[in-house]
């Protein structure tokens, strides 16, 4: 649904996209992950049309961005990270407005304008000026903007930024609600938030993506070695000098604060464990627990942009 | 056309959701009943001395182009306040983004804008025929002359406003758009009267006069409608709309 090939972008000396290409399928939830200045904004800005890339191809559903700039926009719901709103409208009237710039007209446009009130809930707002209403209703009347002409790719830049708890729970739920029914092309900072919501992710630092897919893969592939954790009864540190006989394992670490722990990774997982457990009950250390300790994203995302 | 028209209604009831509206409207009106006011007693003084002591009495085209000259003036402020924000309050705030990705070309874009800021001055211009309402219910003044400064006023204004929509398509402040636009119009207002000192060879004289609103004006407010002065006013429009649409369109490969 969304394809982007070798997308290069500069702002002066600035370097701010450097060959980007990625492919979301239809259906997907695929979250766009890196810090801030990363390129995030750029790439979204680029696929809905707003600046031009200088190198490279953005198709969406089959046309391309700078040759089709109009097919393109009927086919995409945009969110940025500051909503486009007009403060002195009243939430109904802008979204008639909307529905209108996207060619609704009549019945349709009515039907459209009720249907998305409803779907996001904001209803007990339709009469007030968006001037006047809290961050998170504003957010949700832009991501009403967005959905109005029922887009087959919805792209949403940092949809949470700035929202208390609760409002944060209220969008992420929202957002899963419209699987199955769009794309959606997600970005963010939060690692917790991509990870709740998103199927596939992209990790992007420096105008480079870095890495890409499921985060199960992403944690496994980054992993240079698995690390594992191991707890003996006693004698953790002499065990833990027997281990570092064996070349293959590799990072042995005595846990500080409980001192029956040991840290390791291996490249040869297969006949390791068989070593580190045959070590561990020839010595009489006393085993206790062996165990694969889970990467989570924090530590990839760090690993990879650090 | 119905996205221009969308562009445009919008715009327009902007103009008066915000207190901008209602001071361009107030303004503007009261200037024009001060110029009303003041220069038809001075037409109905000279009028009255010719009677008493001969001599030619004042023509109905004297006090239009009196009125409307120094209307000239008052566009100066009044057209900038009205186009500053079309794109550069916009742009600074990221409101532009809805517009960048509707499925609308520039150039709609564009005309509506421009509809929405010619037709809210367009607004203040009929509500200001109450003044010349005013002759006929205490003289009976030719109706030709009177229609023919509200054609060459409006039209002014039109190219003023594409003037100063090409401004605020290139600055990301309205208050730079604002200064701007009306230190160019004040430009185009002196053009004919600096001309002879920017060149004094005939043909360059003549052609610097030809580019300035105050040449072509005079006619309109004489009851003289011609297609040259139309036309030129009609390109003037053409032309910096062109430019806005330009502008707009690079600011993408930026």
């Amino acid at each position: 649904m969304i394809e982007v090939v070798g997308l290069r972008k500069t702002f002066g000396s600035v370097n701010a996209l450097n060959d980007i290409s990625f492919e979301v399928a239809k259906g997907q939830i695929v979250g766009f992950l890196g810090a801030n200045g990363a390129g995030k904004t750029t790439t979204m800005d680029i696929l809905c049309g707003c600046i031009g890339a200088d190198a490279g191809l953005a198709k969406i559903a089959g046309f391309e961005i700078s040759e089709e700039p109009l097919e393109v926009k009927k086919r995409i719901g945009y969110l940025p990270d500051e909503p486009p709103l007009h403060k002195e409208m009243k939430v109904n009237e802008y979204l008639t407005y909307v529905g209108k710039l996207h060619g609704l007209a009549g019945q349709d446009l009515k039907r459209k304008v009720a249907g998305i009130i409803e779907r996001l809930e904001i209803g007990g707002v339709q009469s007030r000026l968006i001037g006047n209403l809290s961050k998170g209703y504003k957010q949700r009347v832009g991501l009403a903007q967005a959905l109005i002409h029922d887009p087959e790719v919805l792209i949403l830049d940092e949809p949470t930024e700035g929202l208390d708890p609760n409002q944060i729970l209220q969008i992420r739920q929202l957002i899963r609600s419209l699987r199955d029914q769009h794309t959606i092309l997600f970005s963010s900072h939060i690692l917790s938030e991509v990870e709740s919501i998103c199927d596939h992710l992209i990790i992007i630092d420096k105008g480079k993506i870095v890495e890409q897919g499921t985060h199960e893969e992403l944690i496994a592939r980054l992993e240079s070695g698995r690390q594992f954790q191991l707890k003996v009864r006693q004698g953790a540190s002499s065990l833990a000098a027997k281990l570092k006989a064996y070349p293959s394992l590799f990072d042995i670490v005595v846990d500080d604060e409980d001192g029956q722990k040991i840290s390791f990774r291996t490249k040869d997982q297969d006949q390791d464990l068989d070593r580190v457990a045959r070590e561990v009950l020839d010595g009489g250390f006393g085993f206790q627990e062996l165990a694969l300790k889970s990467k989570k994203l924090e530590d990839v995302f760090f690993q990879l942009t650090r | 056309m119905s996205a221009v028209m969308t562009i445009a209604g919008r715009d327009l009831r902007a103009y008066f959701a915000s207190l901008k509206g209602a001071v361009t409207f107030f303004f503007l009106l009261m200037f024009m009943g001060l110029f009303f006011q003041s220069f038809c007693s001075t037409y109905l003084q000279f009028q009255e001395q010719a009677s008493q002591y001969g001599g030619e009495p004042p023509k109905l085209s004297q006090l239009l182009t009196a009125i409307f000259q120094n209307l000239h003036f008052i566009f100066l402020f009044i057209v900038p306040a009205v186009t500053m924000a079309s794109f550069a309050e916009e742009r600074k705030t990221q409101v532009d983004r809805l517009l960048q990705t509707a499925p609308v070309s520039t150039i709609q874009v564009v005309m509506g804008k421009f509809g929405a800021a010619a037709g809210f001055l367009a607004l203040v211009l009929i509500a200001s025929a109450v003044f010349p309402l005013y002759l006929f219910k205490y003289g009976n003044p030719d109706l030709g002359p009177i229609l023919t400064s509200y054609l060459g006023i409006f039209l002014l204004m039109a190219g003023q406003v594409a003037f100063g929509l090409w401004v605020s398509s290139m600055v990301s402040h309205q208050f730079l758009a604002f200064l701007f636009t009306a230190f160019g119009l004040f430009l185009l207002l002196i053009l004919a009267w600096i001309a002879p000192n920017i060149s004094s060879a005939g043909g360059v004289e003549e052609f610097v006069k030809y580019l300035a609103a105050t040449s072509h004006l005079d006619n309109l407010f004489n009851g003289l409608l011609t297609v040259a002065d139309v036309v030129y006013f009609v390109v003037f429009i053409a032309l910096f709309l062109f430019f806005t649409n330009v502008s707009l369109d690079s600011q993408r490969w930026r």
